[in-house]
């Protein structure tokens, strides 16, 4: 045997059944739908699939982005528009930018696009977007060879960057667990992915959210102190303590900065078209605190606002959402609240592209 | 820069492409210049003193030849070994004698220490160099003249830090006549480094995360069940670790043109402890018989001295691995065990028994080699004492290794099993190509999907 000739058969049979399998919707096809990945692709193919005749409107953003098409739905021969919602927990821009690419890949398939953010201001979360190594995991499957350069060069850590080029390369690297949870369950697995097939669009579009409220809680600005109920989750009093009653974190301009460059790049995928961009921010819990972040003039969205086909959604526009019976815990509107953040978004977004022509 | 990282593999690449592309007197220099260059990756400070006990048993070994005089070959003899011994001494054993020291003394056990990071590789190089130069004292060997090939044969990245613990003749055998490798040899070589990444990633750093698991919280598995997975799994641990580092060696040692010796040879179907050491560790085995047990006397000298060269030997040889009462425990144990076999006849332990006895004495040694490693692993004797403890109380429910590990280990077993009977491995370079091809695929996807790539995990006997 020679040994350049075998050597590359090898490197080309493992290159294309890498590829066979991973780079297409194969693997995908039976990813766990509990993963991030699985959830991700689960949301992307429901929507794929789901009919769009007339007018569409698609809602992005996290699992905040509580949007419930089928109540936005019902008043469709009221606003003539249909709403499509893809927000995924834990989803961050990044991932949008990437999901939106597949999902809509001539940029002309809705007449806007919703996007659910934290504040008009971009103040710093705290946690480093940019480094924020599960945007791998969520987006792996959306990801193609020629976005290498630019995804793995987004983190700032090299060993990240590293791990984000060899896994849009290899990408069984990034599917390593949910591969040994196959091999573990494989029976379970074909069982749930083949449910997941039949009814995820089910689970996805008649989620009515859950019934808890913070109604029970108080919290004490001057003493900065949160008082639950005897009951209450401890690991949820904990959450509401971080979020209420916490020192903020220093401005350090990287969250503005990660923004500017996701958002820019889904602004840019949007400027010739005529899709409208339309943000929103997102209620900000039960609980306000009084400490909010300064106006910035110059953050990402109040930038893009200046474009033509961008949009933002009155600031305060969900001031009356932020009730304690209307949220299950820190940072998500229950079921009665979901309904009317719903109802609001497709009044104003129907107001706000006119009546569809 | 450890074998299983990606730098490591780019240095390879660069190292073997400069090889080949460099004239022939150039050659010598590039894997010095490498080998030097992957040593000096880990601590550049330890780079004077391997070149001090090179220069030191390369002028030692001159000098042998040199001098007619028994008395003077001697005290050069003498000098080389105190200069290996010492540093080694000093380096791997001061704080383990200096404690001992303190507590005699009725002091605190540290009051005597002193910050000492061990040199990487420093027990192989130094067993290397010393085998040498008692070669040369000895007569089997001749003196190297040139400076550079020396160092190389100390030095020579591929088995500088775990061996396999290569012999002069067998090392320069290969340097004066080098022959570039034939394709098969090269096909070979890739293989052994794919199946020794495949061992280390996919099952000794899986085994790893149990194992450690089990010892680094004793007291939250107690049990029979917990501990033998526990045990097991790092008895799986060290054997994917170490013979996947011998393997990757002993293939980048053949894409360069160079043959090491086998140090493994499938050591968990021995059928005794007497099987198990012709085939654990096997370069080290040959030289402490060669460099320790021989000189001492061997079995020359009626069945009391060579149970107490045996056990000399193991013991030892248990020191080696670390300067701990407890690794002379592991050694100690085996020799009580070698010298059991002795008692009850030799031949009963060196022939293979047949049907269905093989594998009932197999496992019956496996067992007895958990045992052993328990004091190899547990961080005291006192850790080690409850772990086999627990071994033996025969209750408990908690099982540690999961299902899939344990058809990965079934798997492993048979490929074992196979090999044993055919060696299908070695001659999967000289079959049919698509054979190659599916094994190197296979090699491949087990990385990707199940080796552990989160992070480089350092090989187990890098510390030793």
């Amino acid at each position: 045997m020679r040994t350049v000739p075998v050597l590359l058969a090898s490197v080309v049979a493992f290159a294309a059944i890498e590829g066979a399998v991973f780079h297409t919707g194969l693997y995908p096809w039976i990813l766990t739908p509990d993963s991030s990945t699985g959830d991700l692709e689960t949301i992307l193919r429901d929507e794929l699939e789901r009919s769009k005749d007339g007018p569409q409107v698609l809602g992005i953003g996290d699992s905040r982005m509580l949007l419930m098409p089928r109540v936005s739905n019902q008043h469709a021969s009221e606003t003539g528009y249909t709403f499509g919602n893809i927000a995924t927990a834990g989803a961050s821009p990044r991932a949008w930018y990437y999901m939106l690419r597949d999902i809509d890949p001539t940029a002309r398939l809705y007449r806007a696009i919703v996007l659910g953010v934290e504040s008009y201001d971009d103040a710093d979360q705290g946690a480093d977007y940019n480094d924020n190594q599960s945007d791998l995991s969520y987006v792996v499957a959306r990801l193609r060879l020629t976005d290498l350069w630019e995804f793995s060069r987004s983190y700032d850590d090299p060993d990240l960057q590293w791990k984000a080029a060899r896994g849009i390369l290899f990408k069984g690297l990034v599917y390593k667990r949910d591969f040994e949870d196959l091999l573990l369950h494989p029976r379970y697995r074909f069982q749930i992915a083949k449910l997941a097939h039949r009814d995820s669009f089910a689970w996805h579009y008649g989620y009515t959210g859950p019934p808890d409220t913070l109604a029970d809680f108080h919290v004490d600005w001057e003493a900065k102190t949160v008082t639950a109920p005897p009951n209450a989750d401890p690991g949820l009093v904990k959450r509401l303590k971080f979020r209420l009653v916490a020192v903020l974190p220093p401005e350090t301009g990287d969250y503005s900065r990660y923004m500017k460059y996701w958002l820019g790049k889904v602004y840019e995928r949007y400027r010739e078209s005529p899709t409208r961009l339309i943000f929103l921010r997102l209620p900000r819990g039960g609980f306000v605190r009084p400490d909010q972040p300064r106006y910035n003039p110059h953050s990402s969205i109040r930038e893009l606002a200046a474009q033509p086909n961008v949009t933002l959604i009155g600031e305060h526009f969900f001031d009356s959402l932020e009730k304690p019976e209307l949220f299950r815990d820190e940072l998500h509107l229950n079921g009665p609240g979901m309904v009317p953040f719903s109802l609001m978004i497709t009044q104003e977004v129907s107001r706000i592209l006119g009546p569809p022509r | 820069m450890l074998f299983n990282t990606p730098q490591f593999f780019l240095f390879l690449a660069v190292t073997i492409g400069l090889f080949y592309v460099s004239p022939k007197p150039l050659r010598r220099w590039i894997l010095l210049i490498a080998s030097y260059f992957f040593y000096m990756s880990w601590n550049w400070r330890f780079a004077p003193l391997l070149l001090s006990l090179t220069a030191i048993d390369y002028g030692a070994a001159i000098w042998m030849e040199r001098v007619v005089s028994p008395g003077r070959r001697k005290l050069f003899l003498v000098l080389s070994l105190a200069a290996n011994l010492g540093f080694l001494g000093f380096f791997k054993y001061y704080n383990f004698l200096a404690g001992m020291v303190a507590e005699a003394l009725g002091r605190d056990a540290h009051a005597f220490a002193l910050a000492i990071v061990l040199p990487l590789g420093i027990s192989f190089h130094t067993f290397q160099s010393i085998s040498y130069v008692v070669d040369v004292y000895r007569g089997e060997q001749k003196a190297i003249r040139n400076p550079v090939d020396y160092a190389l044969f100390i030095a020579f990245f591929p088995q500088l830090v775990a061996g396999p613990i290569v012999r002069a003749r067998e090392f320069f055998a290969d340097y004066y006549q080098w022959a570039p490798p034939v394709s098969e040899e090269r096909l070979r070589g890739v293989l052994w480094i794919l199946l020794g990444l495949a061992k280390k990633m996919v099952l000794a750093d899986q085994f790893a995360q149990i194992a450690d698991s089990y010892f680094q919280n004793l007291a939250a598995h107690p049990g029979s069940p917990a501990a033998w997975s526990g045990v097991g799994a790092f008895a799986m641990q060290i054997f994917f670790d170490f013979s996947g580092y011998t393997d990757m060696a002993i293939g980048m040692a053949l894409l360069l043109g160079f043959h090491f010796p086998t140090n493994f040879r499938r050591p968990y179907l021995a059928f005794s402890i007497t099987d198990f050491w012709h085939r654990w560790h096997i370069s080290l085995s040959r030289w402490l018989r060669d460099y320790l047990y021989i000189p001492l006397g061997g079995n020359r000298h009626g069945s009391l001295m060579t149970y107490r060269n045996l056990m000399l030997t193991m013991l030892l040889g248990g020191l080696w691995h670390g300067a701990s009462w407890n690794f002379v425990i592991w050694g100690g144990y085996h020799g009580a065990l070698l010298g059991l076999e002795r008692v009850f006849g030799r031949k009963h332990f060196q022939n293979p028994p047949h049907g269905l006895l093989y594998p009932f004495r197999a496992l019956i040694t496996f067992a007895l080699v958990c045992v052993g490693w328990v004091f190899f692993r547990a961080a005291t004797l006192h850790d080690s004492v409850y772990v086999i403890q627990q071994m033996f109380s025969w209750h408990g429910e908690a099982r540690l290794i999961p299902v899939w590990l344990t058809c990965m280990l079934a798997l492993s077993l048979v490929i074992s099993l196979f090999e044993e009977k055919t060696e299908w491995i070695e001659r999967l370079a000289h079959g049919p190509a698509w054979a190659y091809v599916a094994a190197v695929v296979t090699l491949l996807f087990s990385v990707e999907l199940i080796g552990v790539t989160e992070k480089a995990v350092p090989f187990v006997y890098f510390q030793f």
